[in-house]
């Protein structure tokens, strides 16, 4: 639909950028699940660096939409949805941080689940896509958020019996559990971030009508 | 689909001899809706006790919550089907028998549970993928 009212050179410029940027959160993520997958902490640099290249996308995204791309009542909408998404970036990033500074390897079920979640946010990504592809044509949002929104509810229900876990577990020092749990939130709330941004899409799509 | 890409492995274990009041406990604790009941000895088998076999046999028939024991509600055996199997033989199974979980085994190991929930679910993100290759 985005297109279709909007089929501009520089619209198309944004809407190709904003593409751009979650195909990067998407690379991310997948990289951040491989370095978690193997116990990799160097694989987690690749999501810093895609972390830096997904900034630079957002600056030229919100400066060509300031410089005139769309018009004023939906510029606001498109701005804070990619901000959104660099949001879920930078909390993805900040997981990736804390990954590289636990200490030894962490229980088995309790790693089980970190990759389950994990896998959970690389698809919640991928269906991000989809659905912003939705406004472009026939498909329906509807359904796209819904699957978010389930996705998200998986999140949830892992990280309650995983909470459940960590705190049965003996740390080291104030260091370590510190650690620990911040990788653990960082880890967890970037399915609520994804979903914070389909919720925009809609947003963005009840604007247009 | 296979069933076992959509099941839940958090399974929770209970002692036959356990009250209801512990089951009710656990399944509110780990927010779920069904426990796994031990067998009694060799030759038993393992077991399930729902919330609405707590609902209907004991909390209905004001039964004391802390004397009645799970082994006298459990219902046996389990409906159990290979991990292999496709979720729509799956839910046939389920509507054949009137059920709203599955667990999923491989020989004789307990791997996990599907429920309609996650049936649904998953039937749900498999419409929203149409057209797209799922990554």
């Amino acid at each position: 639909m985005l297109n279709k009212v909007f089929g501009g050179g520089t619209e198309q410029k944004v809407i190709d950028n904003i593409k751009r940027h979650m195909q990067i959160l998407l690379s991310a993520s997948e990289c951040f699940k491989k370095g978690i997958e193997e116990w990799d902490k160097d694989q987690m640099y690749c999501v810093a660096d895609l972390e830096r290249e997904g900034d630079g996308i957002r600056r030229e995204i919100i400066s060509t939409i300031y410089e005139g791309a769309f018009l004023p009542f939906l510029r606001t909408n498109i701005c804070r949805f990619v901000e959104i998404v660099d949001e879920a970036f930078d909390v993805l990033k900040d997981a990736a941080f804390e990954f590289k500074h636990l200490g030894p390897k962490l229980d088995e079920d309790i790693m089980e689940d970190c990759i389950k979640i994990s896998d959970i946010n690389r698809q919640m990504c991928d269906m991000l896509i989809i659905a912003f592809d939705t406004l472009f044509n026939k498909g329906d949002l509807r359904e796209k958020t819904l699957a978010i929104r389930i996705y998200e509810k998986k999140v949830d229900d892992i990280k309650f019996d995983l909470i459940s876990k960590l705190r049965g577990k003996d740390v080291k020092d104030f260091w370590e559990g510190r650690i620990i749990s911040d990788f653990m939130s960082y880890l967890t709330h970037i399915s609520d971030v994804i979903e914070d941004a389909s919720d925009y899409l809609h947003i963005i799509n009840l604007s247009m009508r | 689909m296979k069933v076992d890409e959509i099941m839940t492995k958090k399974l929770e274990i209970l002692d036959a001899d356990a009250s209801i009041y512990d089951a009710i406990e656990r399944m509110i604790d780990k927010r779920i809706r069904s426990l796994l009941v031990k067998p009694g000895d060799e030759k038993d088998v393992y077991g399930v006790i729902t919330v609405r076999d707590i609902v209907y046999k004991v909390m209905a028939k004001n039964l004391d919550l802390n004397k009645t024991k799970v082994g006298e509600i459990v219902s046996k055996p389990l409906v159990c089907i290979d991990k292999g199997i496709d979720v729509e033989h799956a839910v046939n199974l389920m509507a054949k028998f009137n059920i709203t979980r599955l667990f999923i085994s491989q020989g004789k190991e307990i791997l996990g549970i599907v429920s309609l929930l996650d049936v649904m679910s998953a039937e749900l993100i498999k419409r929203a993928r149409e057209g797209h290759s799922a990554k």
